[in-house]
């Protein structure tokens, strides 16, 4: 057989404990056939979907209740992003807590932070293409967080937006980054960072000799892995796309104010909480950009695990990094409860 | 990975596959509509395709639903289907009629054409309630003459045609008046214009907005939708707000009547009321024009300045026959009228009365006897009748007023 890509990504055999679903969660390989599941959806949505402030939330509608089987696809696109949001989540906490990050993987870590980041920005650009009354935080105050970066606000605020205040404009950029722009990048640096994996040696693992059990897997076992996740994966989207659909809100119409939930999309709950606390600026963009660029200098900041460590959970030398995630994940769940559970209807 | 854990996670996913096949057959089946008026589908009917077209003047075919309702016309989920409807239920509640039934074409439209329904029935004293509220400020001293100043809302008027049209009516705000008396009439007694919700229980049941008159409702059950408009209002309408009781002046208090009318010929009217014959044959629309019922386009004081039908109006008087108009024109508004309420089958060469105005009876006839004939508006019943001229009748000419026709016409009971 010809080796292709496929072949590159799965070797002949890998080890074993480090195959173990309690290993990996197996987060990362949820997470690529996501993507193929968002892609897939969002493609058919494209055949119906408007790009315009009058058309979008109309074709919306007529995706989810009167194109057959719209409705599961666009559920199983909108519950497919989602839980890639989560999946990537994991798979970056899965990575620090086992030292995966650790040199020569330090790249494929950078990579990856892009890729999270990359779905952030997809899920919010698709959330907002919805232009229904649900999305008011978003399009109104999530967007005009960009205008309290000194200096450049403004003008970024005219290049995301496609002027001064949300119009037509605004619909076509979100709509072009969303299934274009953003979609290319995922896609590409997706491949590259799975490309890197096997570049990098495969999946961390300690050196041969400090090895506890040095079983390893065949690739047809490893495929057997990947198909099981695949078929469980996608019968709960299904079922996720049956019991709780998409949320869809009426129109916003042109003259009408939006009034509909002034509530972020989840993933977006705690920048919110954040910001019913103070300074928009500080603590809208920077605290969250501060974070973000904590994690992503990880591996250049704080003593990664020794190679004798590699392959299990929480490696003791590489411990201020996990705490370092621990915190900061720790804070980012609790400022969701918190917005969740106190604040229903606030800015 | 065993083959049994890899057929397991096949058989979940296939059941799955049957929660899918599940969910869609329980969806509605999208049942599409595209009425003429916009050219846009709209798929309403999906799940009210039982219910009645609402008048004649307003085909389906023709309006759909959404032009009048709002609403999400793709949505196929109530919830959100429902999230924009206008006025909830009633598309004609005055805050929302402007959107629902207006424009040029619909009821916005010229004076001349009669089309101007909404800007007449948010000047007419049943709208602004202005005759009560200036007779109460009145009464307790709070405007120094019986000329409105204040209305249930503010509300103008550009274009005055009577001698008694006021420019403007400022709203009428309970806070800012010093009489308790008025402030308890503005608590107890705001509740039969036509945007106020009904005194609870079913003698009151009625709607707001243009329904409160044009969609008759049989129950209190409020929250059942009643979908029809119709100009055939029987008379048990206009009771949900006329003569139920009365507002006493001393406790500021709306007193309902103790009897519960039955038979409208011995307890229709309140006990002390004289009427005659035809007052309880007939309903109120047979003798009152839209102009009294609907307003003339101006602000007034007090109903007395709109009302002026007669006695005399349909019989005449000793020395002059009714007013009647031969209709020629077949746009002549008697025409529509007569569409939208078919009791009658009118035709180009009949003899109609007109009213003082010049509005046409438009269900009445001249009869080659020279007498004449009217149908029911709301029963369709057919009555007959003649002029007062050239018969016995004693009345004084300047005596003109229903009271003097009671003297002798009276109802015994």
């Amino acid at each position: 057989m010809r080796p292709s890509f496929f072949h590159h990504l799965h070797p002949p055999t890998i080890p074993a404990p480090q195959a173990r679903f309690r290993y990996t969660l197996g987060a990362g390989g949820i997470s690529v056939y996501l993507v193929l599941v968002v892609i897939a959806t969002g493609i058919l949505e494209m055949f119906y979907y408007v790009p315009t402030p009058e058309g979008a939330a109309e074709s919306v509608q007529t995706i989810a209740y009167l194109v057959p089987y719209g409705w599961l696809v666009r559920n199983l696109h909108y519950w497919g992003a989602q839980a890639l949001i989560a999946a990537v989540s994991v798979h970056l906490v899965r990575v620090v807590m086992t030292g995966g990050y650790a040199p020569p993987r330090r790249l494929n870590y950078l990579v990856g932070i892009g890729l999270l980041l990359l779905c952030l920005f997809l899920d919010f650009t698709g959330y907002v293409l919805r232009w229904d009354q649900g999305v008011r935080w978003a399009l109104v105050t999530g967007t005009n967080l960009i205008t309290t970066i000194p200096l450049v606000g403004a003008g970024l605020y005219g290049f995301v937006m496609g002027g001064d205040q949300p119009g037509p404009a605004t619909v076509v950029r979100f709509y072009a980054w969303h299934v274009f722009g953003l979609t290319l990048l995922l896609v590409g640096m997706g491949v590259w960072h799975l490309f890197r994996i096997r570049r990098d040696g495969g999946i961390s693992v300690a050196p041969p000799v400090a090895r506890v059990d040095p079983s390893r897997i065949s690739r047809s076992e490893l495929v057997r892995r990947e198909v099981f996740a695949a078929l469980i994966a996608t019968a709960v989207l299904i079922l996720l796309s049956i019991a709780f659909p998409a949320p869809i809100a009426a129109p916003i119409r042109e003259g009408e104010a939006i009034s509909g939930d002034a509530r972020a999309p989840w993933f977006f709950l705690w920048v919110q909480q954040l910001l019913r606390w103070g300074d928009p600026f500080f603590l809208g963009v920077a605290v969250p950009a501060g974070l973000l660029l904590l994690i992503t200098l990880l591996p250049y900041l704080l003593p990664g695990p020794r190679p004798v460590e590699l392959g299990r959970w929480f490696p003791p030398s590489s411990r201020a990094a996990q705490i370092a995630l621990g915190v900061v994940g720790a804070a980012i769940l609790a400022l969701t409860l918190l917005s969740l559970l106190f604040n229903n209807s606030s800015p | 990975m065993s083959t049994r854990s890899l057929l397991t996670a096949a058989a979940l996913l296939l059941a799955s596959l049957f929660g899918v096949i599940w969910y869609e057959y329980r969806r509605p089946e999208p049942v599409a509509l595209s009425p003429t008026l916009t050219g846009e589908e709209e798929y309403c009917v999906a799940c009210h395709a039982d219910l009645p077209e609402i008048s004649a003047a307003h085909p389906v075919e023709t309006f759909g639903c959404v032009i009048c309702h709002g609403g999400e016309r793709l949505a196929l989920d109530a919830d959100l289907a429902h999230s924009t409807m206008r006025g909830d239920r009633n598309p004609s509640d005055f805050s929302v009629v402007q959107a629902s039934c207006g424009g040029s074409e619909c009821h916005s439209g010229s004076p001349e054409e009669g089309r101007d329904h909404i800007h007449r029935v948010l000047t007419s004293v049943q709208t602004t309630y202005a005759g009560a509220i200036a007779q109460i400020r009145f009464t307790y001293g709070a405007q120094p003459d019986l000329t409105a100043r204040m209305g249930v809302s503010a509300v103008q008027d550009d274009m005055i045609t009577t001698t008694t049209g006021l420019p403007s009516l400022e709203a009428f705000v309970p806070d800012a008046e010093s009489s308790p008396s008025v402030v308890a009439f503005a608590e107890n007694c705001l509740n039969c214009h036509l945007s106020a919700e009904p005194l609870p229980g079913e003698p009151y049941a009625r709607l707001t907005g243009c329904a409160a008159c044009h969609t008759p409702a049989a129950s209190a059950d409020l929250d059942r939708p009643i979908h029809r408009l119709t100009t055939a209002i029987p008379y048990t309408q206009c009771n949900t707000c006329h003569n139920r009781g009365n507002y006493d002046l001393r406790d500021m208090r709306f007193h309902p009547r103790e009897d519960q009318p039955g038979n409208r010929l011995q307890d229709y009217y309140q006990p002390i009321a004289q009427f005659v014959r035809c007052e309880w044959t007939l309903d109120c629309i047979d003798c009152h024009t839209r102009r009294e019922a609907m307003g003339d386009g101006d602000l007034h004081s007090s109903k007395q300045e709109i009302q002026y039908v007669q006695c005399r109006t349909c019989h005449g008087t000793l020395e002059e026959l009714p007013l009647t108009k031969t209709i020629t024109d077949p746009e002549d508004l008697a025409f529509r009228m007569a569409f939208l309420n078919p009791v009658i089958d009118l035709q180009v060469g009949d003899t109609v009365i007109v009213t003082e105005q010049g509005e046409p009876l438009w269900n009445t006839r001249r009869l080659p006897d020279g007498t004449f004939e009217l149908f029911g508006k709301a029963t369709g019943q057919r009555l007959t009748f003649r002029p007062v001229k050239g018969t016995a009748c004693q009345q004084k000419i300047d005596e003109q007023e229903s009271r003097y026709c009671h003297a002798c016409h009276a109802v015994e009971r």
